[in-house]
């Protein structure tokens, strides 16, 4: 995206607003079965305002960059937010202010590929498995990448600049088993362009052939005994807990809408071994998958410590709601596109590394399940969640057993969080959240292993 | 350049490369107006541009996409689409649709009604203040897009449509003290807001159980019983089976369990599901298909018979099946002949599940989640609404085992759906 001088814009500012330019650019490349069946690119850009007015907010967006199509958002939102104060007449005060300066870049400095030499690296990662597993009825192999770019003023002072890729590629692989198909999946990548990234395909081949291994023995599988077990919830559904079942109820718009955390502020709501946190960039020492420094309303991303040791500690706020409570805005709003307006969104979240190993955690079941990979989640604002589950484990007498087949499971969050006796060592985040809420975004979610009691679906 | 002209132009350019090529270029605007608990919070004018350009040379293709329309871009749209497409792997299957005669197709306004939809939305709120007090609307969003497409490709195919529509989403729950319903949403499309929102879809009604679902209770144990899918949830079902079994990656990847079932009985005899993108009944219709084709109405299934797969042209070619006429969507079933309460009253243990929330079904059909906003049914009467219970079963069994299709349906402005009961699906409590 070109850099746009967005300072001299600031005359045209009355009240508070914020300007916004951002471009998303999509790199999709895929292979059905060796075909190379999806081979896309897409550019959306332009350029928003958004402006508040005693309580009522307007906004407006273009895809032109003009001095003209500039004026033109300013004065689209100015209108927007007028009528509808002329209406709503909140007599809300002025929203809180901390302006900052601040650039976050984190494109490659590498010389980029072509789209040719990316699609020479997904043909040869779908080629290894066609070479090397031949019994696969199907397999996908897709290559995304995702660049987003923001340039931001906002009235009370701030300037900000970031850049924040994404590249993953997901593979889907598929057995047939007495004429059903038998289907398991795993995304790999990270934060950062593609050349950053990945260095070359046979980088993925080991991840590849335990992708294989555990579709063998999930064809081999049983189904899931349904009711409440327990179960080791391995990093990627701990950090699917984190984010939809507890992340979503402290939202501060959420809590406003009548979520459960809305009464259990400072309240015992999980187990002592618990600490969830909504990191803005850093985790422990390492950048995180989705860095936030500055939010789209010019605010300093800092972390939310939203568990502590099992209490409620805090919600996650906009200016907004944090003026509403009286408190520091935590850097939380942010907006999928220039057309979007910011919104309260979860960075990267987590619970915090216990104590325990892994093993010891499979150790101290008899019956029960080791439940590793995650396919979609959906949790309610009473925290009750449910997921997708579709690679896990029989445990039982301290040893792992049988894959299971798909399965779902369910809970309530702040429940189930009270259940949790083990809470493994280590921390691993999960690549590929895309959070979905009223706009997509992408999202940091991650953690240990953890051992608590959970409904599970089956048959 | 106009519109016209920048089609005609990125065409002409494509062909002299020796592309055979595809051109697709929007303009649109958005108004919406927000609602955050309970109140208007936000109005939101959006004005968006689209260009989408598909090329293929020597069976090589490549898409590209960008929302801005001045020269420049339109000369780096028309490298960027070249260069992507003759990098890609050689596939016979690739193709643009043949000519079609010119066509200008129109629904629905051109400009939103601003104070009517402030009047609509401030009207609904109000409503439901008074009639269900516990609820609070934790976000409600309508608004009024108008779009203008000109879709045209290098065999001389040039249609350009224009549709304006109102949509409406809401997300509620019902709160008394220390107690609340789950959320539930749900929303409909309509060209005209000539009446009250409550009055459209399902929304009086949700919100109206959302109010009794404060206080539920938890089944214990398994059993094997009806669920009665309601209008809102069968949209979803219905959007799982077909993912599965007739678009284009189930059917190539050969994963789809209805690859060799085409005019064979799938389903119940007394299911028929049309799709009707073109039909005066559904509002929120399309013009013209994904791969540049007047899209036309069909039947899917027809008494239980699968009629056609929802096959693209590439998809069609790939697997050497039939393309379809449309991309889906725009669903309508056909009524049964028993009254909602007719069916409750044959149901001896089993549930209506109002939204399902569950992980993506197997490609076998397999699926498994919580049925929330539900309640449980026992000797032909709800008992109470339920939570915490998990539903389990096969989507393409499921077809088969119809108990019975109300003659009652939900008109959503994007489909039209009846309630349908079902029978073999296991439902577990705690």
């Amino acid at each position: 995206m070109q850099r746009i001088d967005l300072e001299k814009y600031t005359p045209l500012l009355a009240g508070y607003t914020e300007l916004r330019a951002q471009e998303n650019h999509v790199v999709s490349i895929g292979f059905l079965k060796g075909s190379n069946v999806r081979n896309v690119q897409s550019t959306t850009s332009g350029i928003c305002a958004r402006v508040y007015q005693h309580g009522s907010w307007g906004f407006a967006s273009s895809p032109d960059f003009t001095d003209e199509s500039v004026r033109q958002v300013i004065k689209a939102a100015s209108a927007n937010a007028a009528f509808l104060d002329g209406k709503q007449n909140k007599g809300k005060p002025d929203l809180p202010a901390k302006p900052l300066r601040a650039e976050h870049d984190f494109s490659t400095n590498k010389p980029r590929l072509t789209q040719k030499q990316l699609i020479e690296f997904t043909k040869q990662v779908d080629q290894y498995i066609a070479e090397k597993y031949p019994d696969l009825a199907s397999r996908y192999v897709n290559l995304n990448c995702l660049d987003m770019e923001k340039q931001l003023l906002t009235s009370d002072g701030s300037h900000a600049y970031s850049f924040n890729p994404r590249a993953l590629i997901s593979i889907t692989m598929t057995m047939d088993k007495d004429g059903n198909p038998v289907e398991l999946f795993d995304v790999f990548g990270s934060r950062g362009q593609f050349e950053d990234v990945f260095n070359d395909p046979a980088d993925l081949y080991k991840d590849i052939d335990l992708l294989y291994e555990q579709l063998r023995h999930k064809v081999e599988g049983v189904y899931a005994e349904p009711g409440v077990k327990d179960c080791i919830l391995d990093a990627d559904l701990g950090g699917i807990l984190a984010h939809e079942a507890i992340g979503h109820t402290t939202e501060a718009d959420l809590v406003l809408g009548g979520s459960v955390a809305a009464r259990f502020m400072d309240k015992q709501v999980a187990s002592p071994l618990i600490s969830l946190v909504d990191f803005a960039h850093h985790a422990l020492g390492e950048l995180c998958p989705m860095p936030i420094f500055v939010d789209d309303e010019g605010t300093e991303a800092e972390d939310a410590v939203i568990i502590d040791q099992g209490i409620l500690k805090t919600y996650l706020h906009s200016k907004e709601s944090a003026l509403h409570y009286g408190v520091k805005p935590t850097g939380n709003a942010r907006a999928w596109s220039f057309s979007d307006e910011p919104l309260i969104r979860m960075r990267n979240t987590a619970i915090l590394p216990g104590k325990d190993s892994l093993e010891d955690m499979i150790a101290s079941i008899d019956d029960g399940y080791y439940l590793i990979r995650p396919n979609n989640g959906q949790a309610d604002t009473t925290s009750e969640f449910m997921f997708g589950v579709v690679l896990g484990y029989e445990i039982k007498n301290g040893k792992l057993g049988r894959a299971i087949f798909d399965t779902t499971i369910s809970g309530v969050a702040f429940d189930v969080l009270q259940t949790v006796t083990m809470v493994s060592n280590d921390m691993k985040w999960s690549v590929a959240g895309m959070c979905g809420k009223k706009q997509p975004m992408p999202v940091g979610m991650g953690g240990p292993a953890i051992k608590c009691k959970v409904n599970i679906g089956g048959r | 350049m106009m519109e016209r002209e920048i089609i005609s132009y990125t065409l002409e350019q494509l062909k002299a490369k020796g592309m055979d090529a595809s051109c697709s270029l929007n303009q649109s605007t958005k108004y919406e107006m927000n609602v955050e608990t309970g109140k208007i919070t936000l109005i939101r004018t959006v004005f968006n541009n689209g260009l989408s350009l598909y090329a293929i040379k020597d069976n090589k293709s490549g898409s590209y996409s960008v929302n801005k329309l001045d020269r420049e871009t339109i000369d780096q749209a028309i490298a960027t689409v070249v260069e992507i497409a003759e990098s890609s792997e050689p596939d016979p299957a690739h193709a643009i649709a043949e000519y079609q005669p010119s066509e200008v197709f129109c629904a629905g306004p051109r400009k939103p009604d601003e104070d009517l939809m402030y009047t609509r939305l401030e009207g609904f709120l109000e409503q439901v203040k008074s009639r269900y007090p516990k609820i609070i609307v934790e976000n409600a969003y309508l608004d009024f897009t108008h779009q203008i497409r000109f879709i045209a490709n290098t065999n001389g195919t040039d249609f350009t449509t224009e549709k304006g529509i109102y949509r409406f989403t809401s997300m509620f729950s019902a709160h008394d003290g220390d107690l609340s319903s789950s959320f539930n949403y749900t929303g409909f499309a309509a060209q005209e807001l000539d009446r009250e929102l409550l009055d459209y879809g399902s929304l009086d009604t949700l919100l109206a159980q959302s109010c009794e679902q404060i206080t539920t209770q938890t089944l214990s144990g398994k059993f094997v019983g009806d669920v009665i899918i309601t209008p809102d949830c069968l949209s979803d079902f219905l959007s799982y089976v077909f993912g599965i079994t007739i678009y284009d990656g189930a059917l190539i990847s050969g994963t789809s369990v209805f690859k060799d079932k085409l005019g064979q009985q799938v389903a119940d005899p007394r299911l028929v599901i049309h799709s009707r993108p073109v039909s005066p009944e559904v509002a929120d219709g399309y013009f013209v298909t994904g791969d540049g084709y007047k899209a036309e109405n069909c039947t899917i299934i027809d008494h239980g018979v699968l009629k056609t797969f929802l096959l693209t042209l590439y998809g069609a070619n790939k697997t050497g099946l039939q393309r379809a006429v449309n991309n889906g969507g725009c669903y309508v079933i056909e009524p049964g002949e028993k009254s909602l309460d007719e069916i409750i009253s044959q149901v001896d243990r089993g549930i209506i599940v109002a939204r399902y929330s569950g992980g993506y079904p197997s490609q076998n059909g397999d699926f498994s989640g919580v049925a929330k906003n539900s309640y449980y049914i026992e000797n032909g009467k709800i008992q109470y609404p339920i939570s915490e219970t998990m539903v389990s079963g096969n989507l393409i069994s499921m077809l088969k085992n119809i108990v019975d299709i109300s003659k009652e349906r939900v008109d959503f402005g994007a489909g039209i759906y009846p309630w349908i009961a079902f029978s073999g699906v296991t439902i577990s409590g705690k």
